[in-house]
């Protein structure tokens, strides 16, 4: 038996799901070890081995391909755990990343602060030199400069350099002269030049780029290659792949190289779960997408059928944050989750989040050392999660040490602990229902015509009032629920971008320069392509783009090409007719007769998967089929629930509630006066009144 | 349709589903926001393309400005005054028919913005417009530059003007209208792009219009317009109440033309009724239109009165006509900012003296007390906003003009923070773009040689003015011609309770030797290869006392060379040891000096913040 992994590694949890070739999925769920992050990919992957009846190394020897996504990247820029890195610019324009592209959204708001530059002014150094923009040395280069300038660097002690200078995209002459002197100079320390990491046009946004690329260097590096290493010796000798914010995926090298293609990779999953769970269910390509996990709540959403991607990816808010430069699925994320503290603010008002207490401490009832009171504490003490019974059991949870740090919170309220402990899961519930009427309702959509798949471990917890608030009528908590992402990476292809840019217009086209260009991205296809094929990956699409555009336009439309090559005036023409008809199903209007620039060539190597099939269920298990458990909703007050163990439901079954299900590494908290039905394919669809 | 104009607040009948009201309300924003896309990817020239100088909005049919989103704020406060022109002019408007519309005395901003209006038709009869108004690289002028300052009337200016001409009609092109203006325009292949991605954005809008009214019904849709309106009325209703009664009287003045030498001061009287939860803004009290390009259109003079208020009331009150009704704007027939009379020229209406009354009403709040209102923000159209034109050797010697939109004026600091540094300039605070060097260069012969944010230019107070930027540009081979309009180069964006004023604009030329020569700040040089054009945009005032701003902010702004040395020490009285990261505040010394600084301010002349105004420096 060969088997597929796919693995995403959280702030807090770290998830495995494993497909064998009959595509069964077993889930492996592990805390995350911030310390070694190895550790609990191998843990997560060992738990679902052992359902399967295998040690991990028979099992790694035996996978064929590994899928490899994580929120590392991401949460070390929101918390601020980046390199100490500095920027090297054109003399004359140190102010790229002070200047950004201006723009903001609510305008009349003068409180908000000017947001600070991904790189302060102070590390900010102007080298003379310049190219233009026909790619001729305006200035040269002035390398004695760039010595003294890199000796200071050591004197900071800065951990990482971004260069990106003016029309290196055309020229990288002289950006490719300062990296050799930094690696005369400066040999450990990692660097990024910005033709390389985003050969784009527009200062900003290669430099946003190069910058946030060269932070995340030292410690990206250091973490992908321990990854990469800790499953070579755990026998590990497939293809290992990781997930890009693109929604495609790139070589583990690759991705080391390049880690800026990691920031928002494992929230780009997600609603590629959602959207085949959906699709099972019901049909439906309208979803909304939530993943509650430890530390964050990440919304996505799914529109007639295809999941919504953003070409400006921002970290932070729109025009406050950082741009990245790349394109990525659209996420929002905020810092609620199982995780999330509660506090009391100095105006004595119940708050919850943004900080988390992470995998360690964790939670006060993790019994790891944690004394602050968490969203799951407060799951605790309502009775909504087992003690016993945490991620299957192989986890017991202090429930007393929960009692206390809710109680603690109740003391400063002068509330009961229950009240207290259903205050925090209220507050929590607010902040994501927020969350998701930003993407929805901010957007122009309403959330009540569409499908609402609830993921992570804690989104079983809260997600019926949040449906409930929305006014969501269909809410499916997939059984595989708590491995959202990893599962996304089960449905996905492999799919690898490659571009290239070569410049002309449909007047005097540039037929030889175009195919060549074309023939190299065909040639860096089929070398991503031949290492799959070893692995008997056997069917592979191949399609070709052009970026296009309309005489002095700025910006492109994307066109599906006929062919691989451009081969005389009848394909130019049909390339020009395309744009035309795609101008105006976009912008509604079009301009017959002008000439067309081609200006970027792309091909996308798609490596086909069987997807593991979406299996029924199988029969219901013998075993325990109920107990009962104490349990508080303030509708009902303190009483004994019914808790119904998932293996033991049979489609079809309805829950009503007040009760409990229980799955392995998700728990599902089934409010009164609402009812919860297996589906045919073995999820819970939640039907709220 | 009937959409009643009704002043009451809570609407009869059955309640309207809230949650439905927010969605449909964001429903047309978010039209207006694919409009503006559509707009931004689809524009041909640098203005439209990178810098966003331009506008979408959603109309009723009753003119009642519906949905907005991020336009800039003096396009759209005052639209509304436009589409009657439509009716009145077209009886027999149909579905399919497009207006072209750039008339400053028939309601539009100024020549240079072209407006492209789009009825849309539901079931046969007229229920919304879409508008979407462009600023144009070039739109006919008797100079190459869209802002004519000197010009003494409209036939000086020059520019074609369409008083809300039909330009489409079934679908199609109105040959003749688009003839005039290729013959005419000194770009006209940009400016048809330009015009077709304007055209585009009202046809996104009806496509989409019409699919919101599907889903929901006609009825439904008409019951959420007055709704919606009701609701945004009831929300400044409630702002304006949170505000004390009273008259507050704020003052300006734009730098000296010549051919008003004395310069034109402007004056804005604000009644704020709380009771009543409305404001009154009288800005009659102003000199007679001035033989220049500066006078303010009505719908300029009305959006500057309105964005001045609104920048000072609680940002979450939507803007349309709802809100509206609790703003009123009072203006004068003849008036520099008030409605010009023909042919008085209002070439640069939508900047100069639109920035001027914007300050002065934002500022004239900061009279409630500390802890309201605004400094003044920077506001000069320098070298960084200029008018650029010539020939490209790249392309053949193909003509080219386009405005540059690259500088930095500083933000006015508030009472809550520091100046914005990307804050354009009061009449589109925010919300323009900054071109891309590269792509500037790409598209047009020029080349740059720096931009960048200058030391001790941001207003010093409690909390700062945002610093002002500097350019330098010149051809890349052929003469180039660069028009240039700034004001604030001889009355500075003021501070307020304390605050200082923010840096002047200043424009030189720089000669082949190096050396530089001062221009006026408003005029036009032609540069040829080796001579470069430098200018420097205005600094935002600051908001409260410099000795009072918190001193690790001071060292902050050392440390990223906001502020030096000097400054820290003389103005906001910080004494800093030490260098670099390792620099630290002395706090008995800083202490020590503060208390000093003030004393000397006692024994000498300087009352700043007593009146809550400071002048000018």
């Amino acid at each position: 038996m060969r088997y597929r992994i796919t693995c995403d590694v959280g702030g807090t949890f770290t998830d495995a799901v494993v497909a064998d070739e009959h595509g069964n999925l077993h889930l492996g769920k592990s805390l995350t070890t911030p310390e070694r992050l190895y550790h609990g990919l191998e843990s997560a992957v060992a738990v679902a081995a052992t359902e399967i009846g295998l040690d991990v190394r028979t099992l790694l020897q035996s996978t064929d391909l590994f899928v490899y996504s994580t929120t590392q990247a991401t949460n070390a820029i929101l918390e601020g755990r980046t390199a100490r890195t500095a920027l090297l610019v054109t003399e004359g324009f140190p102010d790229i990343l002070v200047r950004r592209e201006g723009g903001r959204l609510d305008p009349f708001n003068f409180a908000k602060e000017n947001p600070e530059p991904y790189v302060p002014r102070r590390l900010t150094f102007e080298i003379p030199e310049r190219v233009d923009s026909e790619g001729l040395i305006y200035t040269p280069l002035d390398e004695e400069r760039v010595r003294q300038i890199l000796a200071t660097l050591r004197e900071l002690q800065v951990e990482a350099i971004a260069v990106s200078f003016l029309w290196a995209i055309v020229n990288p002459v002289h950006e490719l002269a300062v990296a050799r002197l930094i690696e005369e100079a400066l040999p450990d320390v990692p660097y990024t030049l910005s033709h390389q990491i985003n050969p784009i046009i527009r200062e900003y946004r290669r430099t946003s780029s190069a910058a946030i690329d060269a932070s995340l260097k030292p410690l990206m590096q250091h973490h992908l290659r321990d990854i990469d290493e800790g499953l070579s010796n755990a026998g590990f000798g497939g293809e290992l792949v990781a997930a890009t914010s693109f929604g495609g995926v790139m070589h583990m090298d690759d991705l080391t190289r390049r880690p800026i293609y990691a920031v928002k990779s494992g929230p780009s999953l997600a609603p590629v779960a959602g959207k085949t769970y959906a699709e099972g269910e019901a049909g439906h390509g309208r979803v909304i997408v939530c993943d509650t996990g430890g530390t964050s709540f990440d919304v996505s959403l799914v529109r007639d059928g295809r999941v919504v991607f953003t070409r400006e990816t921002w970290l932070g808010e729109q025009f406050m944050g950082h741009l990245t430069g790349l394109s990525s699925v659209d996420a929002r994320s905020i810092g609620a989750g199982g995780g999330s503290i509660a506090w009391i603010d100095p105006g004595g008002l119940l708050r919850v989040g943004p900080r988390s207490a992470g995998a360690d401490p964790g939670p006060a009832c993790y019994g790891r050392g944690g004394t602050l009171c968490t969203v799951t504490d407060a799951a605790v003490v309502l009775g909504y999660l087992d003690p016993d019974y945490f991620l299957g059991g192989r986890m017991k949870l202090d429930a007393d040490a929960a009692r206390r740090v809710v109680g603690e919170i109740a003391n400063k309220l002068d509330q009961p602990p229950l009240t207290t402990a259903y205050g925090i899961l209220a507050v929590a519930n607010e902040l994501m229902v927020g969350a998701i009427k930003e993407i929805t309702v901010d957007e122009g959509v309403d959330p009540r015509d569409s499908f609402l798949v609830a993921g992570g471990g804690a989104a079983g917890m809260n997600i019926i009032p949040i449906a409930r608030e929305l006014g969501c009528r269909q809410v499916l908590i997939p059984r595989t629920a708590s491995a959202l992402s990893a599962c996304g990476g089960q449905y996905s292809d492999i799919v690898a971008e490659f571009s290239a840019s070569k410049f002309t217009d449909s007047r005097d086209f540039d037929y030889a320069g175009v195919n060549a260009a074309l023939r190299a991205l065909d040639s860096r296809m089929e070398d991503f392509a031949a290492g799959l094929r070893k692995r008997n990956f056997t069917t592979f699409r191949k399609e070709y783009f052009v970026e296009a555009r309309y005489v002095n336009q700025a910006w492109e439309l994307e066109l599906l090409m006929k062919s691989d090559q451009v081969v005389g005036p009848d394909d130019v023409a049909s390339i020009v007719a395309d744009f035309h008809t795609s101008h105006q199903r976009v912008f509604a209007i079009t301009d017959p007769g002008q000439t067309v620039e081609c200006v970027y060539w792309k091909g996308r190597l798609t490596a086909v998967l069987d997807k593991p099939p979406l299996r029924k269920r199988a029969g219901p298990t013998n075993g325990e089929a109920r107990h009962l458990r104490s349990a508080y909703f303030p509708a009902t007050g303190e009483e004994p629930i019914e808790v119904h163990m998932g293996a033991a439901l049979a489609a079809g079954a309805v829950v009503h509630g007040p009760a409990v299900i229980e799955e392995p590494t998700t728990t599902i908290v089934v409010y009164p006066d609402s009812a919860v039905r297996v589906t045919e394919l073995g999820n819970y669809l939640v039907e709220v009144e | 349709m009937k959409v009643e104009e009704r002043t009451g607040s809570v609407g009869q009948g059955e309640a309207f589903d809230p949650i439905l009201l927010a969605v449909i309300a964001n429903r047309f924003d978010a039209i207006v926001r694919e409009m503006t896309n559509t707009l931004f990817r689809s524009g041909r020239s640098a203005v439209l393309n990178m810098a966003r100088d331009f506008s979408c909005g959603i109309l009723t049919s009753h003119d009642q400005l519906l949905a907005t989103a991020e336009g800039l704020q003096v396009h759209l406060l005052g639209t509304g005054l436009q589409t009657p022109y439509m009716r009145k002019f077209h009886p027999d408007m149909a579905e399919g028919d497009a207006f072209l519309h750039n008339d400053p005395y028939l309601g539009n901003t100024h020549t240079a913005d072209h407006t492209v209006l789009v009825p849309i038709f539901i079931d046969g009869e007229h229920m919304f417009t879409a508008s979407a108004k462009a600023h144009q690289a070039d739109c006919g002028n008797s100079q190459a530059t869209t802002y004519m300052a000197h010009a003494i009337d409209i036939y000086e200016e020059g520019g074609l003007n369409f008083p809300c001409v039909r330009v489409q009609r079934g679908y199609e092109d109105v040959g003749d209208i688009i003839r005039m203006c290729r013959m005419r325009i000194r770009v006209p292949d940009m400016w048809y792009g330009d015009y077709l991605a304007a055209l585009g954005a009202g046809r996104i809008a009806e496509r989409r219009v019409k699919e919101l009214c599907e889903k929901y019904g006609r009825d439904l849709i008409e019951r959420f317009i007055v709704e919606w309106l009701d609701y945004s009325e009831r929300r400044a209703d409630h702002a304006i109440r949170q505000l004390p009664s009273g008259r507050l009287i704020g003052h300006s003045a734009h730098d000296p033309l010549p051919m008003v030498t004395e310069g034109i001061p402007v004056k804005v009287i604000v009644d704020v009724d709380s009771a009543k939860g409305r404001i009154e803004v009288d800005l009659t009290e102003n000199p007679d239109c001035v033989p220049a390009g500066v006078n303010l259109s009505e719908a300029t003079a009305r959006s500057a009165a309105m964005i001045g208020v609104f920048n000072c009331l609680d940002p979450s009150v939507p803007r349309n006509a709802g809100s509206f009704r609790r703003v009123d704007v009072k203006l004068r027939e003849n008036c520099v900012v008030g409605i010009p009379r023909f042919p008085h020229s209002c070439s640069t209406a939508t900047t100069n003296l639109s920035e001027r009354v914007i300050n002065a009403t934002q500022s004239a709040f900061a009279l409630i007390g500390e802890g309201w209102g605004l400094a003044e923000g920077g506001g000069a159209c320098g070298v960084g906003y200029a008018v650029v034109s010539g020939t490209d050797f790249r392309r053949g010697g193909a003509p080219f003009v386009n405005e540059i939109i690259n500088g930095n004026n500083g933000g006015p600091a508030t009472p809550w923070c520091d100046g914005w540094i990307t804050f354009s300039m009061p009449d589109g605070a925010f919300v323009t773009y900054i071109d891309s060097v590269e792509v500037s260069e790409q598209k047009y012969p020029i080349q740059f040689d720096s931009i960048r944010l200058l030391t001790d230019t941001g207003g010093p107070g409690r909390f700062r003015g945002a610093p002002a930027g500097e350019i330098v540009i010149g051809p890349k081979r052929d003469p180039i011609a660069v028009f240039y309009f700034a004001d604030f180069a001889q009355n500075a964006a003021k501070g307020v309770w304390g605050g200082e004023p923010g840096s002047l604009a200043r424009i030189v030329k720089v000669e082949r030797d190096g050396t530089e020569t001062p221009r006026p700040a408003i005029g036009d040089t032609t540069l040829v290869l080796g001579e470069w054009i430098k200018g420097a945009e205005a600094g935002g005032g600051g908001y409260g006392d410099p000795l009072q701003r918190d001193p690790e902010k001071v060292r902050s702004d050392v440390l990223e060379k906001w502020v030096s040395m000097e400054a820290a020490r003389d103005i906001y009285g910080v004494v800093l040891s030490g260098s670099g990261e390792a620099m630290s505040v002395s706090g008995p010394e800083t202490a020590e000096l503060r208390k000093r600084l003030v004393d000397n301010r006692v024994n000498g002349m300087d009352k700043g913040g007593r009146d809550g105004h400071q002048k000018g420096r």
